[in-house]
């Protein structure tokens, strides 16, 4: 499953904001580029229950902040890259700086767990990371990616 | 049970497009051959402990996406099981958890299928495509015959023309 195909130069963007409620609300934005968010309000209320449970602020750097939601009808993701880091009260306590913004139909289970088993895959090589943070553009973000791929 | 050269087909059942073409000839092969059917779906759990060692997943999502998988895998196996009955072949069908390539492999052995039977591979999309495709893992694996079903129009035809 590529992840490169559910992205695209509007969905990908450096972020703007500092805090974690800001950055979940511009990725969701970026997401909206897409078309495919039939309802912003639900998605945010998805995105947002899932973070109560647990951050998806993971190690060195990366969330992947994820719901399943009656929002969208396909899959859709956007990619922020932050210069300075977010507090996305992440398991290793350390500033978040790339995120994977996922939102899943409610019956797309084994797409979905395809594309977050890419995404984990891919965000274990350290120099895929290093690459991303250094893209200079949307463009540069999704060749980093299609090269991974 | 058939005397013939094939006596017991395991159709892989994932969710594709192409597996329900691979069903159609296995049907079409089960009632001209007089082969038994079964039809076997996995639920990835592997796939789901990843996440979670991840921490992508907390253990509430992991359930519930299992959860959902083997729902998933219920219904593909009715849909198969009726596509069986409307041609007069019995499908006997399986839903078990685990690593997809073992688990497949290890059931044909146990019920000692000489034919397995899927649907066209997936074009390979990225590399990591290259080492997780389990049916490529299955087709290497496998101590059976392989048929990899292609031509979904020829399949299509083929079972519709079967009275």
């Amino acid at each position: 499953m590529r992840i490169s195909g559910l992205l695209s130069e509007k969905t990908i963007s450096r972020l703007t904001r500092t805090d974690k409620q800001g950055v979940i609300e511009e990725l969701l934005d970026l997401a909206m580029n897409s078309g495919q968010v039939h309802d912003r309000e639900e998605a945010l209320r998805a995105i947002l229950a899932r973070e109560a449970l647990m951050s998806t602020g993971l190690e060195k750097g990366i969330a992947v902040p994820h719901a399943k939601t009656r929002a969208v009808s396909e899959i859709t993701m956007a990619l922020g890259v932050s210069e300075g880091g977010v507090d996305f009260h992440s398991a290793d306590g350390k500033p978040s700086y790339i995120f994977f913004f996922l939102l899943a139909p409610e019956n797309a289970a084994g797409p979905n767990v395809q594309v977050l088993a890419q995404i984990a895959r891919l965000t274990h090589d350290r120099s895929f990371c290093e690459d991303l943070r250094k893209a200079e553009s949307p463009a540069g973000m999704l060749a980093v990616i299609n090269d991974a791929e | 049970m058939s005397q013939g050269p094939v006596r017991k087909i395991l159709l892989f059942v994932d969710g594709s497009e192409e597996c329900i073409t691979a069903a159609q000839y296995a049907v079409v092969l089960a009632r001209t051959l007089g082969a038994e059917l079964a039809a076997l779906y996995v639920v990835n759990v592997s796939v789901l402990n990843e996440l979670f060692k991840a921490r992508i997943f907390i253990k509430m999502e992991q359930m519930d996406y299992e959860h959902d998988l083997e729902q998933d895998g219920r219904r593909y196996l009715n849909y198969i099981s009726e596509l069986g009955r409307a041609k007069g072949v019995s499908i006997e069908t399986h839903i078990e958890k685990g690593v997809v390539n073992e688990v497949v492999v290890e059931k044909a052995r146990i019920l000692g299928a000489d034919l397995l039977a899927m649907g066209e591979l997936e074009p390979i999309k990225s590399r990591s495509d290259a080492f997780h495709d389990e049916s490529e893992l299955i087709l290497r694996k496998a101590h059976c015959s392989v048929l990899v079903v292609k031509d979904a129009d020829y399949i299509e035809r083929l079972y519709q023309a079967m009275e």
